[in-house]
C-alpha cells in the first residue's frame, strides 16, 4: 500500500540573483515497509524534498505540486496539523549529528519533550521509553547517560541518539539524510546495520538520501536516482544496479572505485553540474551526456512507466 | 562550579591590592594635591594641614596606613576635600542612589531591549524589523547627555509629568527619567544584539531538529533558542551593568541625584586622594562581582564551559 506519495513536486528558492531552482516536477510512491534510495550528487535536490515533506523547507522556497499522505496534502498542512505528524509519523534524522543536537540541553530532555508532546508520556514512563530506545540504538549504558549533553558523546553515538529521537514514537516514515555521511568509515557500517534492524523491528518505511552507493546496495530495495533536481531512472535496486537505464546512473556506476581492479582509472562524469537559476526545458544532463543527440537540448524526458523508470529518450541498446 | 567561585574570588584579593598600589602612585604623579590653590597657603598652615591628613610621611608610610585602614577597620579614609566627612560616608550616601536608578536602567534596558530585539528577529526584513533597527539606530546616536535635556524639555517643562531633577528619597517619578536616559542608547545595543544573536541561533541545525519534532514554534523559541540567543547579551551587561551602577557623571550633575558620579567629579577636581581611591577601590570590586556572575551565568547555560570549570 502507498504511504506517501509525492506528486510533481518543484521547490524553488527566491534570491537575490532571481530563482534556483532546485526540485523540478518530481514524482514518486513511498509504498509501506519500502526501504527507498533517493541517490543523486549535492545539489541534485534530494535533501529538499526530505525537508518539503516535513514542511521545514527554508523561508524563501516555494513549493508547488502535492505530497499526500494518509489523504492530505503535507504542503498545504497548516503548522499545527503539521506539527502532529512531525516526529510521531514522520521523523527525520539529519547529516550532521555535530549540529542536529541541541549542545544547551540534557540527551533526556532532548529526547522525552517528544514524548510528552505526542504521547503524553512524562516522569518514568518517559524515562523507561528513552532508555528502551537508547539501549535499541546501542549506546552502551544508557542508564548513567542520560544527563549527558551532547558533546560528551562521539559523533557515533550522537548520531544513535538522533536516530533514537527519530524512532521514539515509532513512526511510518523515516527520512535519513545521509545519516553516515559525517561519520567514519567503520561507524557508518555501524549506524547502517543499526538502521537495518530497527526497520525490520518496527516496520517503518525508510526514505535514505545518499550519494553512496554501496549504502544504498546494501540496504534499500527501491532505488531513485535524481540529477538536476529531476528523477532520471527508478527501479529495484538489483535492477538499477544490474542494468543501469540512464546515462547518468550508468556514469554513477563507472565512478564506483573497482575493487577487483585496484589500477583501473577512476572515471569521472565529465562536465559541471547543471544551472538551476533558470527552470529546465531540456534534459538536465544533455550536456555532460556521452549519448546525447541534437534533441536531447530540445526535450524534457518523462519518465518511462513502472516497474523500470528512466527519463532519457534514448533506447537503453542504443547506450555506451 | 563552588569551587570555581571560591578561587575566583581569592584571585580577586591580589588583583584589588596591585590595583589599591597603582592608584595610590598614579594619583600622586599627577601634579597638583589637594591643598594646593591659586593663592598658596602660609608654610606653617600648610604644614599642620599636610600633618592632619598624614601627607608629610614618606609614600610608602601613607600607602601602608591606608592598605591598614581599610583591612583591619574597613576604614577608607577621610575626605581630603569635605571636611569631617569620610569616604565611608561618601559612599553610603551616594552609592544607593545610583544604584537604585542603575539598577532600573539596567532593567529597562532588557525588558525592553529583549523583546524588541525578538520581534525584530522573529520579523526577519519585514516592516517590524524595519521600525525596530531604525528605532534601535535613532536611540544610539542619542547619548544620554542629548536624550537628558530633551527629556526634560518635554516631560517637565512641556507636559509638567515628571520632575526635572532632584532625588526625594528615590520615589518613583525622581528615577524615571535618570534610569531612562541612562539606558536608552544601551537598550538600542541589547536590541540589535539579541536581534542579531537570534537570527544565528535559529538557523541553527539543533533550531530545525526541534521544529522537526513537532514543537510548536514557541517552544523552539523558548525551550531552545533563547538561552543561546541570549549568550552575547548577558557578556555585553555585565560591564554595562556597573557602568549604570556606579553612576554616570552626567546623570548625577544634570538631574542633581548625588549620586556618587557627582563624587568621582568632585574629588578629581580637588584632588581629593582618599574619594578618587575609595570610589575605584568600589568600582573595581564591582566589576569583578559583575564579571563573575556573568560567567556563572555563561556556566549555567553552556554545560561545556561547566564541564571546564
Amino acid at each position: 500500500m502507498t504511504l506517501l506519495s509525492v506528486q510533481d513536486l518543484s521547490i524553488r528558492f527566491r534570491t537575490p540573483d532571481g530563482y534556483v531552482h532546485a526540485v523540478n516536477n518530481v514524482s514518486f510512491d513511498i509504498e509501506e515497509g519500502e526501504k527507498l534510495a533517493v541517490v543523486g550528487e549535492s545539489g541534485s535536490g534530494k535533501s529538499q524534498i526530505a525537508l518539503a515533506i516535513l514542511g521545514l523547507l527554508a523561508n524563501n522556497a516555494e513549493a508547488s505540486g502535492r505530497i499526500l499522505y494518509k489523504g492530505q496534502n503535507l504542503l498545504d498542512l497548516p503548522r499545527r496539523e503539521m506539527n502532529k505528524i512531525r516526529a510521531k509519523e514522520i521523523s527525520i534524522i539529519f547529516q550532521d549529528p555535530m549540529s542536529s543536537l541541541n549542545p544547551y540541553m540534557t540527551v533526556e530532555r532532548q529526547l522525552n519533550e517528544i514524548l510528552e508532546l505526542h504521547e503524553g508520556l512524562r516522569g518514568r514512563a518517559a524515562r523507561s521509553r528513552v532508555l528502551e530506545v537508547m539501549e535499541a540504538v546501542q549506546i552502551p549504558d544508557a542508564k548513567n547517560r542520560l544527563k549527558s549533553y551532547p558533546h560528551e558523546f562521539s559523533g557515533g553515538m550522537r548520531q544513535r541518539i538522533v536516530i533514537a529521537m527519530a524512532l521514539l514514537c515509532r513512526p511510518k516514515l523515516i527520512l535519513a539524510d545521509e545519516p553516515t555521511t559525517a561519520l567514519d568509515v567503520t561507524v557508518q557500517a555501524q549506524i547502517m546495520h543499526l538502521l537495518e534492524d530497527i526497520q525490520k523491528e518496527y516496520g517503518s518505511s525508510i526514505m535514505l538520501i545518499t550519494h553512496d552507493l554501496g549504502v544504498v546496495a546494501g540496504f534499500c530495495n527501491e532505488t531513485l536516482v535524481l540529477y538536476g533536481g529531476r528523477v532520471m531512472e527508478r527501479a529495484g535496486t538489483a535492477a538499477i544496479f544490474a542494468a543501469p537505464a540512464h546515462p547518468y546512473t550508468r556514469g554513477l556506476m563507472r565512478a564506483v572505485p573497482n575493487i577487483h581492479d585496484p589500477s583501473a582509472t577512476l572515471q569521472s562524469i565529465p562536465g559541471q553540474p547543471p544551472n538551476q537559476t533558470r527552470p529546465l526545458v531540456h534534459c538536465p544532463f544533455a550536456g555532460r551526456c556521452g549519448d546525447s543527440l541534437e534533441a536531447c537540448f530540445d526535450i524534457l524526458p518523462e519518465l518511462s512507466p513502472a516497474p523500470h523508470q528512466r527519463a532519457c529518450i534514448r533506447a537503453v541498446e542504443e547506450l555506451t | 562550579m563552588l569551587n570555581y567561585t571560591l578561587r575566583r574570588l581569592m584571585a580577586v584579593i591580589p588583583t584589588i591590592l596591585i590595583l589599591i598600589v597603582f592608584c595610590f602612585f598614579l594619583m600622586r604623579l599627577a601634579p597638583g594635591g589637594p591643598f594646593t590653590s591659586e593663592r598658596p597657603l602660609p608654610p606653617a598652615v600648610m604644614k599642620n594641614v599636610l600633618e592632619r591628613y598624614g601627607l608629610d610621611e614618606p609614600l610608602y608610610v601613607q600607602l601602608w596606613t591606608y592598605l591598614k585602614n581599610i583591612i583591619l577597620h574597613f576604614d577608607f579614609g577621610p575626605s581630603f576635600s569635605q571636611k569631617d566627612r569620610t569616604v565611608n560616608d561618601l559612599i553610603a550616601q551616594g552609592f544607593p542612589v545610583t544604584l537604585t536608578y542603575g539598577f532600573f536602567s539596567a532593567l529597562f534596558v532588557l525588558a525592553l531591549g529583549v523583546p524588541l530585539g525578538v520581534i525584530a528577529a522573529l520579523r526577519h526584513n519585514s516592516f517590524w524589523d524595519y521600525v525596530m533597527t531604525g528605532l534601535a539606530i535613532f536611540s544610539q546616536i542619542f547619548p544620554n547627555f542629548v536624550l537628558a535635556p530633551i527629556m526634560v524639555l518635554l516631560f517637565t517643562l512641556s507636559w509638567g509629568l515628571l520632575p526635572g531633577g532632584g532625588w526625594n528619597g528615590g520615589q518613583w517619578p525622581y528615577v524615571i527619567m535618570p534610569a531612562v536616559a541612562l539606558g536608552t542608547s544601551y537598550m538600542a545595543s541589547v536590541a540589535r544584539l539579541t536581534r542579531g544573536s537570534l537570527l544565528e541561533t535559529l538557523s541553527a541545525g539543533y533550531i530545525r531538529t526541534a521544529r522537526a519534532k513537532g514543537l510548536p514554534e514557541r517552544t523552539v523559541l523558548i525551550r531552545h533558542a533563547l538561552k543561546p540567543a541570549l549568550l552575547p547579551v548577558i557578556s555585553y551587561m555585565g560591564p554595562v551593568f556597573v557602568y549604570m551602577i556606579t553612576g554616570s557623571v552626567f546623570i548625577d550633575i544634570f538631574f542633581s541625584t548625588g549620586g556618587i558620579g557627582q563624587n568621582f567629579i568632585d574629588a578629581a577636581y580637588t584632588r581629593d586622594y582618599a574619594v578618587i581611591l575609595g570610589l575605584a577601590i568600589l568600582y573595581s570590586v564591582l566589576t569583578f562581582a559583575l564579571l563573575l556572575i556573568v560567567d556563572l551565568i555563561y556556566a549555567w547555560i553552556d554545560p561545556k564551559i561547566r564541564s571546564g570549570l
